[in-house]
């Protein structure tokens, strides 16, 4: 058996509880600092040290989505087989082409700093969208294999 | 391509749940095979055609559409 690179099952619970708790830590800080992260970054203070405090919280609230997001899309199924392989694969170009023709759309259709944020969306926006259509096709074999149940009772 | 695997499976007696066992694949995945909404690999269908006993070309045919 070929070897798959995958995550544990259970490190997708540690991926769900990053995410639940970074909300807080946002919450937080949006409400000490309601301007957001780029007037910080864009003020004397912050550019003076490249480590500051804004670009540290940055950095540790993208890091912990980004991992977060990362265990949850990367874990093994509890039967990880190959049709679960196959399902990954195609959810994978899925998320891939979705996330380029929202990508290319957006940069043809706005200037300046949106489109930096579009570019900030796109680190995890992939993994968003594989983890989402993923889930949709399992939900929906689950769910036709349960009703194949009920016709047979097998 | 199309399949005999419910039949196979219920001259046994098997559920779809033990064959998944015997193969160490799930059961949604032998529903997918039944229902022929996957195909599954040439290891697959040869461990499947072993629990039965059988060759694979006797449970897994070519339809006019795959030539």
């Amino acid at each position: 058996m070929r070897a798959n690179y995958l995550f544990p099952f259970s490190s997708r619970y540690f991926g769900i509880g990053l995410i639940l708790i970074h909300i807080p830590i946002k919450l937080l800080w949006d409400h000490y600092y309601p301007n957001g992260y780029d007037e910080h970054m864009s003020s004397a203070d912050s550019t003076d040290f490249l480590f500051s405090a804004p670009h540290l919280f940055f950095i540790g609230t993208t890091l912990m989505v980004l991992v977060g997001l990362f265990l949850i899309a990367f874990s093994r199924e509890r039967v990880e087989d190959e049709q679960i392989t196959q399902l990954r694969l195609d959810s994978l170009r899925w998320a891939i082409y979705l996330n380029y023709a929202i990508l290319l759309f957006s940069l043809i259709f706005t200037r300046g700093s949106e489109s930096d944020h579009i570019l900030m969306l796109n680190i995890w926006l992939p993994l968003l969208f594989f983890i989402l259509r993923f889930q949709w096709v399992i939900y929906r074999l689950n769910r036709s294999a349960r009703s194949n149940d009920s016709d047979t009772n097998l | 391509m199309k399949n005999i695997l419910h039949v196979e499976r219920a001259i046994k007696k098997m559920t779809q749940a033990d064959l998944a066992g015997q193969v160490g694949v799930s059961r949604q995945t032998i529903h997918s095979i039944e229902s022929n909404k996957y195909i599954p690999s040439t290891l697959l269908a040869l461990k499947i055609a072993r629990v039965f006993g059988k060759t694979v070309e006797e449970i897994f045919q070519l339809e006019k559409k795959d030539l």
